[in-house]
């Protein structure tokens, strides 16, 4: 094994190949305050990408309800507990990543999901929509919270399906960041869906192969964000290129969410892949919780978010999520409106930070009339 | 199951009628006859000795293989001149022929030098510069050639699927419309990955030059058939014998299962 570098857990671990960043690395901002869980992300991805044979219950995407949803089943738990994980120092991870933790013989601690772990996608897992029987009640460690978490490959820049693939069949494209398998070499020996933590690996019974979430490469090498992104209703998501950060700038959407204020944090970062997806966690949720799930910022960041109309950057910053289906590596702000420019410095979108409020009278003088103001 | 074992053993090619055919061997004889065998239950099997070879877990590079759930394979081979037979039968009370996540098929392989010479490639896989021939015969790819449909519903009985976007009905069948839409949604049909159904052989021919570099040989041409035996499976590959083959020539083989 090698050493490299792992920012988000302060040290250097060990890796399976010599650290070797790309370019660019795609990355990506979820605001998980914002998710309704509609799930339009998952079937704006499964009809483009997965609606052939052998991809029947394979979801790219998909958003699941925390903290008991799972998809595949227990893709989180089934890690957890046999991680030797939790021991922060600061911001400084002292407990063994998947890598530091991998069996003899094996290069990444993984499990394998079966058939029936992809049974159960989110369909409706927290709806109320009918009476409780008299007497019926359930008792469950986290009873008066939850919250929806869109899931996609988090093209990590230490991936565990790249380590654990014997034949390389998977590689990390060196002008954007985004990990892929490659169709005309794999053999489906499924030790990539293994090793992914995150089991954003699926294994595809009719073709042989696995297949992942391709971060919608063509349209990102058009400068337009990936379908999940653009079909957001909540426009939770922002997509873009992060930093390292020391190199952070502060015009960069990404660079000011995740290294300045710090508001967005990566998922489960003590498993060592320093994925690139990172989420504003949730504000009502017990941090005993999200500081497991998202690192030990999860409160200063809960607390920065809740701060943000105080802060005319941020608070305009997140006006910016869903206003474009460009992608745009810039922003800036000016009074009242913040402007996201592309790559070439043209301005794609300005948006006002405070929408003006109209409030109709109930009764109308011109046509004499009493109307119902509908929120 | 899954199995990941390789044995290297002698493999000695004789004239039928030369030498007393017996039981058992010490290593594998490839006996000649006129008719090559078209099944692993094919009679003239029974005129030619049995190998068993005793199966290795791959330790050898990760992932390893830490403990074999196969101990043994028994080999019978033959040959008539050109094409060599082999018959690998093993125990396995369970048939594994279903793929799917954390689905494992049954299957076997076997790697032979593609030419006679004193040093071989090496037995694991080849060497770097020095390929080795394998053949390698699945269960799944077996079930496919006795009839077995290729779609979800054989796999997966009560898979619920909304729609294809390639059985539109707007999109005639066999169109190349409609087989554009259908390789949209295939990546590896896409490339030409041969690891995508519907399969014209149980059999698949690769080269290897060490491990991880294991390629299709579009010059293959194995055939073979697996049948179900009392306590396991019987596989017959049938393969083009090395160059250089002929009268007690010698070489050596490996096997997989």
């Amino acid at each position: 094994m090698a050493r490299v570098y792992n920012w988000q857990i302060g040290r250097e671990m060990s890796y399976w190949y010599p650290e070797h960043r790309p370019q660019k690395q795609f990355a990506a901002v979820f605001d998980t305050n914002k998710c309704i869980a509609c799930q339009t992300c998952t079937l704006a991805c499964k009809t483009t990408w997965t609606s052939g044979r052998g991809q029947e219950y394979m979801l790219w995407n998909n958003v699941e309800t925390k903290p008991y949803g799972s998809y595949p089943l227990a893709w989180d738990l089934n890690l957890l507990k046999t991680l030797d994980g939790g021991k922060w120092n600061g911001g400084r991870y002292e407990g063994r990543t998947i890598f530091e933790s991998a069996e003899a013989g094996e290069r990444v601690l993984g499990w394998r999901p079966e058939s029936q772990d992809y049974a159960y996608p989110n369909v409706g897992e927290d709806d109320c929509a009918g009476q409780v029987d008299a007497g019926a009640y359930m008792n469950s460690p986290h009873m008066a919270w939850f919250y929806y978490l869109a899931r996609i490959c988090n093209h990590c820049t230490h991936p565990a399906c790249l380590a654990s693939c014997p034949r390389g069949s998977i590689y990390k494209r060196p002008e954007d960041g985004i990990v892929l398998v490659d169709q005309s070499r794999c053999r489906g020996y499924q030790e990539c869906v293994k090793a992914c933590p995150y089991k954003k690996v699926f294994f595809n019974p009719m073709t042989g192969t696995s297949e992942k979430c391709i971060a919608c490469y063509p349209k990102i090498e058009q400068g337009i964000q990936p379908q999940c992104f653009v079909n957001c209703i909540g426009k939770i998501r922002m997509a873009g290129f992060i930093n390292k950060p020391q190199n952070a700038r502060p015009d960069n959407p990404i660079d000011y969410l995740v290294h300045i204020k710090k508001v967005a944090l990566p998922l489960y970062p003590q498993f060592g892949l320093e994925p690139n997806v990172y989420y504003i966690p949730p504000i009502h949720v017990p941090t005993p919780f999200t500081r497991q799930m998202f690192g030990p910022g999860v409160d200063a960041a809960v607390k920065t978010y809740r701060n943000a109309t105080n802060d005319p950057d941020l608070a305009a910053l997140l006006c910016l999520f869903g206003s474009s289906e460009m992608m745009m590596p810039q922003f800036r702000r000016q009074g009242d409106v913040i402007s996201g420019i592309d790559a070439h410095g043209n301005t794609v979108v300005r948006v006002p930070v405070n929408e003006p409020v109209h409030v109709r009278p109930a009764y109308d003088r011109l046509y004499q009339i009493q109307r119902t103001n509908c929120p | 199951m899954r199995t990941r074992v390789l044995v290297m053993v002698p493999v000695l090619a004789a004239l039928h009628g030369c030498r007393q055919v017996a039981p058992t061997a010490n290593e594998v004889v490839a006996l000649r006859v006129a008719q090559m065998p078209s099944a692993p239950g094919d009679g003239v099997w029974n005129t030619t000795s049995e190998y068993t070879a005793k199966l290795l877990p791959q330790d050898l590079v990760d992932p390893r293989l830490m403990q074999s759930s196969t101990q043994e394979v028994r080999v019978r081979a033959l040959t008539n001149g050109s094409e060599l037979a082999l018959r690998l039968s093993w125990l396995d009370p369970q048939v594994n022929d279903l793929p799917g996540p954390g689905r494992f098929v049954d299957g076997c392989a076997i790697q032979i030098p593609r030419t006679i010479e004193a040093n071989p490639p090496d037995p694991q896989m080849g060497q770097a510069g020095r390929p080795a021939g394998i053949a390698f015969w699945r269960a799944d790819w077996q079930a496919a050639m006795n009839g077995r449909k290729d779609d979800i519903r054989s796999i997966y009985p009560n898979a619920a699927v909304d729609h294809y976007p390639f059985q539109a009905q707007s999109l005639e069948p066999g169109s190349t419309v409609q087989q554009e839409m259908a390789m949209r949604y295939a990546p590896a049909a896409a490339v030409g990955n041969r690891r995508v159904g519907p399969r014209r052989s149980p059999v698949e021919d690769m080269i290897a030059e060490e491990p991880g570099t294991l390629s299709p040989d579009p010059a293959g041409s194995s055939r073979g058939k697996g049948e179900r035996t009392a306590d396991g499976w019987s596989v017959m590959i049938v393969r083009r014998a090395p160059e250089g083959w002929g009268p007690k020539t010698r070489t050596q083989i490996a096997f997989a299962v």
